[in-house]
């Protein structure tokens, strides 16, 4: 646009000498119990948040039930030997909190949030539903007709079909195959499974207690071993899994939802989980590849070619093993586009090594944001369930900008040759057979399935 | 211009706050302000397309922008040494916008797959914020559809794009903030060098957003092509921002959308089981400059009519019109309003951007009210409502003519799919 305003200064500024990031001491102990504890203080605001992690997850139940634990975590709030539903839910608002229970394939957690003056009586709740849930009939029966009704819900969501059909394809046998139960199989749970799995899971040996906030932490400290000293079990046996295998050669999968207006694109292929030595180089040329709004993916298949609004890659850290996706919402009639693309900048970084302005523009932005979880409660909180979920050292923090910085484009290459394993990796697509089949078609062998999930012909 | 500084992190937040929004875009350009908000990132005088983006990321920061009904915004969170670049960028593109068409062709393709990936290929997409405008109000401002019609957003041309950038676009309808790392007196200066030579322009002519008096309940049918459930959404119109009424308005809707404790969730899923889903609230309430309303969804049951579900939340209305709440009801619906304030004010956007919340208020309070030091003394406002504000808001607010309600009825193949 033309501009009759005075001329601004033409050239960039310069960025100012960094502010030296400084992370918080972590004060960390572990009770009589076995229960292991860390403290961070943070003052933003007169809040606390906090975790409490079980080390088992729906993995840890599959061999009992499909999202089993999940189902479990959900019943947590429903009741305790001391409270019904109804005067949980009103101790929690009396004392400005936020609160909830979920279990991922790994872990199983309470998470909360609450003002610092009233921080003891909110742990005191955490204990209790940690402790002495009490699992009425009627509340299970309520909570198991809600899980039905989302589990149908879900069939009816692009982004679920696709990651589901992903899962199957990547994990075959292992649990992490598995992300939603169905109709049948919820019917089937039975109280005293929840219960069973409640006991086993649920020990202060099995658990680690995360506290972020506004609070002096030799006296938090003293609240913790008050409310949580009792509690006593043992750490559950861990069912192992065998290493799911790569599925090899690229294949497509189709997902029929007749008269979809886009075509939900996923693509996904093993790789590292967090422990592993290679993660920050991977997590880097992630963040090349689609990881970033400046990522190169993005840049072509938004920015230049208008094909989809919201592309993107990431590395999906499970604790056995991890898997490299992009994903990406496009019009019906540039699916074959797309993926064209999607793959010519996979290869492009497989074969040419990245520039080097390039390349510290990614370190840049990598590890400006990764500071970023200093500046509120549930970002440090984050970082600090990272670290402590993983068992990653005690320096991570302060040694992960320079790992970043030591990186180069040989090292770029080289993950990029051995993760962004593009002639291994599986293709889904969810839209409208009739529109994008042929052009899907064009990728790899082919397979379609119905939104339940039944193979089509 | 506001400076709120804070050495916690060495992270800065940077914003940017526009007074103009979707409700008063051009009439003929539905989706209008939203698709400019798009081309904010295309260009500017000194910094090409893909500079923003660039130049942002490569800091170490982050970006994005939002329209909303009577504001929109550009914000940035990055390192504190970046800051001056930030403010470069941000006084670049509001003094001289520098698109061309082949950026509009982009940028109209990328927002029609947005509002396919959130509205037209998802389950309840738009469910209510689209559904419930054209049915509660009459003015075309409050009633349009506020993410464009695809015609629409086809009949944008570059001349819109200019006109509007120079209608609303001027400094003297804008407010810059900058929060955390930072002193305030560096903060004024870097503003001043940046931003001060940048030419005020006329006022912006503001379109009226007020609604005829409504004398009736209104009621609206929309298909729901994926979803299994049968859903409506029941809105009330607000009292005047930032009245007495206002205030109440804001604890009866704690009392009635505050979570599994709220009265809404806990007849209707918990207690009477007719809905397996229920929610609702004021939407971004110290965001909004003009109509707008209390909206609760509720996902019933397949074998719950709709008529019983309407009847049982019409119960819970009268209840709490009839007997109030009670004391202690209020005091958890207060201490539960100061931990949320405590929470807006320093998040959080997926822990990326800092102090998102706080940058908000301030913003809001400066380009509605002129005082951005509100956000320090309204929290007391809300402590201070009693027991009978809350029961006399829900007589006088929570009434048929006072209300709209949109049923979201699942097509027969998305019923027979389940």
């Amino acid at each position: 646009m033309a501009s009759q305003a005075p001329r601004s200064a033409t050239a960039v500024p310069d960025l100012a000498p960094e502010r030296e990031v400084r992370w918080p001491q972590r004060a960390k102990f572990q009770l009589a119990n076995g229960l292991s504890v860390i403290l961070v203080e943070s003052h933003t605001v007169p809040k606390f948040h906090g975790e409490l992690f079980f080390r088992s997850g729906n993995a840890a139940a599959a061999n009992r039930g499909i999202a089993l634990a999940e189902m479990t975590a959900t019943m947590l709030r429903t009741g305790t030997t001391h409270s019904t539903s109804r005067q949980i839910e009103e101790r929690l608002r009396g004392l400005g909190a936020d609160l909830s229970v979920n279990a991922g394939q790994d872990t199983s957690a309470i998470s909360f949030a609450g003002l610092s003056d009233h921080a003891e009586p909110l742990l005191q709740l955490v204990n209790e539903l940690a402790r002495e849930a009490s699992f009425p009939a009627s509340e299970f029966e309520r909570e198991r007709r809600q899980k039905l009704e989302e589990v149908k819900l879900e069939r009816t969501q692009p982004g679920f079909l696709a990651s589901e059909r992903l899962r199957k394809v990547l994990f075959g046998n292992h649990p992490y195959a598995l992300v939603s139960p169905t109709e049948q199989q919820v019917s089937a749970y039975t109280l005293e499974q929840l219960q069973l799995l409640y006991r086993d899971f649920y020990t202060p040996e099995n658990a680690i207690l995360l506290l972020v906030g506004d609070f002096d932490s030799p006296a938090m400290q003293g609240a913790i071993e008050k409310v949580f000293h009792s509690w006593s079990g043992k750490k559950p046996d861990a069912p192992q899994s065998a290493p799911p295998a790569a599925p090899r050669g690229r294949h497509v999968y189709l997902v029929d939802v007749p008269g979809a207006v886009q075509a939900q694109i996923l693509c996904g292929v093993h790789a590292i989980n967090r422990k592993h030595p290679d993660w920050i180089k991977l997590g880097l040329t992630n963040s090349l590849y689609g990881g970033a709004f400046n990522s190169r993916l993005v840049m072509n298949i938004r920015e230049d070619k208008g094909y989809t609004y919201s592309p993107r890659s990431g590395v999906n850290p499970l604790r056995q093993h991890g898997y490299f996706s992009v994903s990406a919402a496009v019009r019906n009639d540039v699916v074959a586009a797309s993926l064209t693309e999607i793959f010519y900048e996979i290869d492009k970084l497989r074969s040419l090594p990245v520039p080097d302005a390039e390349l510290l523009d990614a370190q840049n932005y990598l590890t400006g944001v990764f500071s970023m979880g200093l500046a509120t409660q549930s970002g440090l909180l984050s970082q600090i369930s990272t670290l402590a979920l993983n068992e990653l050292p005690d320096d991570y923090l302060e040694t992960y900008r320079q790992k970043v910085r030591a990186l180069t484009p040989p090292d770029i290459l080289s993950a990029a040759r051995t993760y962004l394993d593009s002639s291994n990796m599986q293709i889904v697509a969810v839209g409208d057979r009739k529109q994008i089949e042929s052009q899907a078609a064009l990728f790899g062998d082919f397979e379609i399935y119905d939104a339940k999930g039944n193979r089509q012909l | 211009m506001v400076v709120a500084p804070d050495p916690t992190a060495p992270v800065v937040t940077v914003g940017v706050y526009y007074k103009i929004g979707f409700r008063l875009e051009p009439q003929g350009r539905s989706g209008f302000a939203h698709l400019f908000e798009h081309m904010m990132f295309q260009g500017s005088e000194n910094a090409a397309k893909m500079q923003h983006i660039k130049l942002i990321n490569s800091s170490g920061g982050v970006l994005n922008g939002s329209t909303m009904y009577d504001v929109t915004n550009y914000y940035e969170a990055v390192p504190s040494n970046a800051l001056e670049r930030v403010l470069w960028l941000e006084a670049d593109r509001m003094r001289a916008l520098k698109v061309d068409d082949e950026n509009l062709r982009n940028q109209r393709d990328v927002v029609k797959e947005e509002v396919r990936v959130n509205v037209m290929n998802q389950p309840y997409g738009g469910f209510p914020w689209l559904d419930m405008p054209p049915v509660a109000f009459r003015n075309w401002a409050n009633a349009h559809n506020f993410y464009g019609d695809f015609a629409d957003l086809d009949a944008a041309s570059l001349a819109d794009v200019q006109a509007f950038f120079r209608a609303y676009y001027v400094p003297n309808n804008a407010v810059l903030l900058i929060l955390g790392d930072v002193n305030s007196s560096e903060g004024f200066a870097l503003a001043e060098k940046h931003f001060a030579n940048i030419p005020a322009g006329p006022l912006p002519k503001f379109a009226d957003p007020s609604e005829p008096k409504q004398t009736e309940e209104r009621r609206g049918d929309v298909v729901e092509k994926f979803g299994t459930l049968p859903a409506m959404a029941i809105g009330y119109v607000l009292p005047q921002r930032r009245a007495p009424d206002w205030f109440a308005m804001a604890l009866l809707d704690q009392a009635l959308h505050g979570g599994r404790a709220g009265r809404v969730y806990r007849e209707l899923v918990l207690e009477k089981q007719l809905a397996v889903e229920a929610d609702g609230g004021i939407d971004d309430i110290f965001g909004y400059n003009g109509p707008s309303q209390i909206t609760t969804r509720i996902f019933h049951k397949p074998e719950v009519t709709s008529e019983a579900t309407l009847a049982a939340f019409d119960s819970i209305i009268r209840e709490i019109q009839e007997q109030g709440i009670t004391a202690s009801e209020l005091d958890q619906l207060k201490v539960k309003w100061r931990s949320d304030y405590f929470a807006t004010l320093e998040g959080g956007r997926g822990g990326h951007m800092p102090k998102y919340g706080l940058m908000h208020l301030l913003a809001c309070f400066t380009l509605f009210d002129g005082q951005p030091q509100l956000v320090n003394t309204i929290l007391e406002d809300f402590l201070a409502v009693s027991r009978e504000q809350v029961q006399q808001v829900a007589r006088t607010y929570l009434t048929m003519q006072n209300r709209a309600i949109v049923f979201r009825k699942p097509a027969p193949a998305a019923q027979e799919a389940a």
